[in-house]
């Protein structure tokens, strides 16, 4: 038991680096492509624009999930996730009404645990098929994550605004 | 108090389930037998081989008198109480193949030794238990890491919740560590919601920066050789401003399920 989570804990840490290289490298690229396409059609009305933060957005995760790679849970089930959403985009929609309707039901008090769960399941991805344990390891690898991706996102953004 | 001596032929013939049970509790044969094998097996178990000796030897021995069954399979119903029991007599000095040891309350240590020198003396009268401490054993061995304290519950169902819940915490733990400001936070509930909280600002952070980006990217494309401050600044003016409208249109629910967004949060932990 002990030497699995050190073994975990020390991937973490190992793949931040060659994760952060991988995920630059896949965003700038997708950022790339984006830009050809945005010549093509180059508008500045609002909705062209939120499409295009939407798009920048999907290019993120996406890339932040493949440089990942296939071991992780999380990264599988994002990007599960991104291709129904581009395919399906009408089933997503519904989907999202019934979860909304099941969010209201429950509430005790003597569920805090499961409720705070829940609500972890819902915010990493594909955590609502996961064990409590994996979740929360799969948790701690998210967040490792999400923290490279935004340095990352931030540092382009910086270099690209100079 | 001696059971029937049956045939080998017979008795495996008959019931093949004894048979498999009599090569699963070792100390099934006649009592007479048990004696002196308790004297033997007294030196024999400090080693860590003792077990598997006195296992080998006994199913030899219930081939030969198979009367121990019925009462062997008295056993099966009351392993409630072996769980109990192994705890005693490991113990008491019978050493495990894995060395791990459960300390239980004094009373029941004193009541242990008290049937351990029973059995060694007379070996018959409490031969149901004796048998019963053997067969938990591989059982105890899956959870090597758990320990049970005094007074805590040694069955395997509590076992198996105990290292459920060190896991968790451990995993906590590591939590903790990756979430800043979060180990000052004391209790699981606040934890978790200092996580959640945590994460849903890293993803509202990824949605301003994408809004960041798309704006800095359209400003180079569309003209790339113009890069005036004043420019810039009206980008930026509108990327706050549609920054909110986008806000708005996730919370409505029309897009980006899976990116969670939170409307109309305050960019505290993202500054």
């Amino acid at each position: 038991m002990r030497t699995s989570t050190t073994t975990t804990s020390s991937g973490i840490t190992l793949s931040t680096k060659s994760c952060r290289i991988k995920f630059a490298r896949r965003f700038l690229r997708s950022l790339a492509e984006i830009k050809k396409q945005k010549r093509s059609s180059a508008s500045s009305s609002e909705e062209e624009i939120c499409k295009r933060s939407k798009r920048i957005k999907m290019a993120a995760y996406s890339s932040m999930a493949r440089a990942v790679g296939p071991r992780m849970n999380w990264s599988r089930a994002l990007l599960f996730k991104l291709r129904n959403r581009v395919s399906y985009p009408r089933l997503v929609k519904k989907k999202k009404r019934v979860t909304v309707r099941s969010n209201k039901v429950p509430r005790s008090k003597s569920s805090v645990h499961i409720d705070r769960g829940n609500k972890l399941r819902k915010l990493v991805p594909g955590g609502k098929s996961m064990d409590y344990i994996c979740l929360l390891e799969e948790t701690a690898h998210y967040i490792t994550c999400l923290n490279t991706q935004v340095k990352v996102m931030q540092a382009i953004a910086d270099n690209l605004s100079k | 108090m001696d059971p029937p001596l049956i045939n080998e032929a017979s008795f495996s013939a008959a019931n093949p389930a004894a048979y498999s049970l009599a090569e699963i509790w070792p100390f099934g044969g006649e009592p007479g037998r048990l004696g002196l094998r308790m004297g033997s097996l007294g030196g024999g178990l400090g080693e860590s081989s003792g077990n598997r000796d006195g296992s080998l030897e006994e199913s030899t021995v219930t081939e030969q008198s198979g009367g121990g069954g019925g009462r062997k399979r008295k056993d099966v119903s009351s392993e409630d109480e072996s769980s109990k029991m192994v705890s005693t007599s490991s113990a008491n000095g019978l050493k495990n193949s894995s060395g791990k040891r459960m300390k239980l309350e004094g009373s029941r240590n004193e009541n242990g030794n008290s049937k351990a020198e029973v059995e060694t003396s007379s070996g018959a009268d409490d031969k149901p238990e004796e048998q019963s401490t053997k067969p938990s054993e591989p059982a105890k061995q899956d959870y090597i890491h758990v320990r049970a304290r005094r007074g805590q519950a040694t069955d395997s169902h509590s076992l198996a919740e105990r290292a459920r819940r060190e896991k968790i915490s451990e995993r906590m733990k590591i939590l903790q560590d990756l979430v800043p400001g979060c180990n000052k936070v004391i209790g699981k509930a606040l934890v978790l919601d200092e996580i959640i909280n945590y994460i849903q600002s890293l993803q509202r952070q990824v949605e301003f920066l994408s809004l960041k980006l798309e704006s800095v990217n359209s400003r180079v494309n569309m003209n790339p050789t113009i890069e005036a401050f004043p420019s810039k600044d009206q980008f930026d003016a509108a990327t706050l401003l549609f920054g909110s409208h986008t806000a708005r249109e996730y919370g409505q629910g029309s897009q980006a399920e899976w990116l969670h967004m939170q409307v109309g949060g305050s960019f505290e932990r993202t500054a």
